[in-house]
């Protein structure tokens, strides 16, 4: 066999496509992907936003309270000791259900849709 | 639409620019990322990763070189992962008379029914993986070897060095199964199913 023609055979099979295949909605699909991804950052970024300005409130009306009425603020925290567990509970509910509005829902909904 | 317009879209919000985007490089990364990994199953869901990581870091790309480059660079680096966290990455420099026995071998009555093209791109998927990143981003994808230096990380001596191993492997399989005389048929078997 003369090189020059095998290294020509060589060369346009080198040049050939694999036969490796993604689907025809490939590109669909993976901006599904994206949109509902980058929509689950968005909604949980929100979700943490709001967690810290809840917190910060609660921790500027406590500062406030320490300098106008330390007293109440005392008996509040007092009052959150004893009865730490419906406290706690309550607490945890409220953030569960802030997350479940912020969170939870839109991923679920967003799922149902795409299915 | 140039790629600096495609890119100007989705950062500013266009998914449908991004859907384009993803058409037009997917070819790109399922070359890639196919003669890697190899496997029709998993390649899907690589390449979906490939894109996403395209979309979450597209803000970064800084127009230092082609986009087709910076995503290339992004599907062989994704490719490598995904071997090293799930199957075998081998690393070592390979092995050329291992590779050479690996190569199926061609048999002589074939010659009538098989299409010579095919058997030597199912003789590329037999190659070492360096080689087979090589030969697909320098013969299929047409890089420079600069390009190819820049996506694999490897140095551009090695890069020309891997290619010419790859072929003269391929050359050396090829040379012992084709006779002066069976070429010409070869060839119009090539060119007909080609």
């Amino acid at each position: 066999m003369r090189k020059d023609e095998l290294t020509e055979i060589l060369d346009r099979s080198l040049r050939g496509e694999p036969d490796f295949r993604l689907p025809a909605d490939f590109a669909q699909k993976v901006t599904i992907s994206v949109v509902r991804r980058e929509r689950w950052r968005t909604d949980l970024h929100d979700y943490f936003f709001l967690t810290a300005i809840l917190v910060g409130l609660i921790a500027a009306a406590s500062g406030t309270y320490y300098l106008v009425d330390k007293e109440l603020l005392v008996r509040a925290l007092s009052f959150c000791e004893t009865n730490w567990v419906p406290v706690a509970f309550l607490f945890f509910t409220l953030n569960f259900v802030l997350f479940a509005d912020k969170v939870l829902l839109g991923l679920l909904f967003n799922r149902w849709k795409v299915n | 639409m140039n790629d600096t317009e495609l890119i100007s879209q989705i950062l500013d919000g266009n998914m449908n620019a991004f859907t384009f985007l993803v058409n037009r490089y997917q070819k790109l990364v399922v070359h890639i990322s196919g003669r890697l990994i190899q496997r029709q199953d998993e390649l899907e869901d690589v390449c979906q990763e490939v894109f996403i990581k395209v979309y979450q870091n597209l803000g970064k790309y800084r127009n230092e070189c082609k986009l087709s480059t910076w995503i290339a660079t992004i599907a062989y680096n994704s490719s490598v992962n995904y071997l090293r966290k799930f199957r075998k990455f081998d690393e070592v420099d390979p092995d050329d008379s291992i590779s050479l026995r690996n190569l199926v071998d061609f048999r002589m009555e074939n010659y009538e029914t098989i299409d010579l093209k095919h058997y030597i791109r199912e003789q590329i998927e037999l190659l070492p993986i360096q080689y087979r990143t090589v030969v697909t981003l320098f013969h299929l994808e047409e890089f420079s070897y600069q390009e190819v230096e820049q996506i694999t990380g490897m140095a551009e001596g090695t890069v020309k060095s891997y290619l010419f191993r790859a072929k003269a492997l391929l050359r050396e399989k090829l040379k012992h199964i084709v006779d002066e005389d069976s070429l010409k048929l070869v060839k119009e078997i090539s060119n007909e199913k080609g």
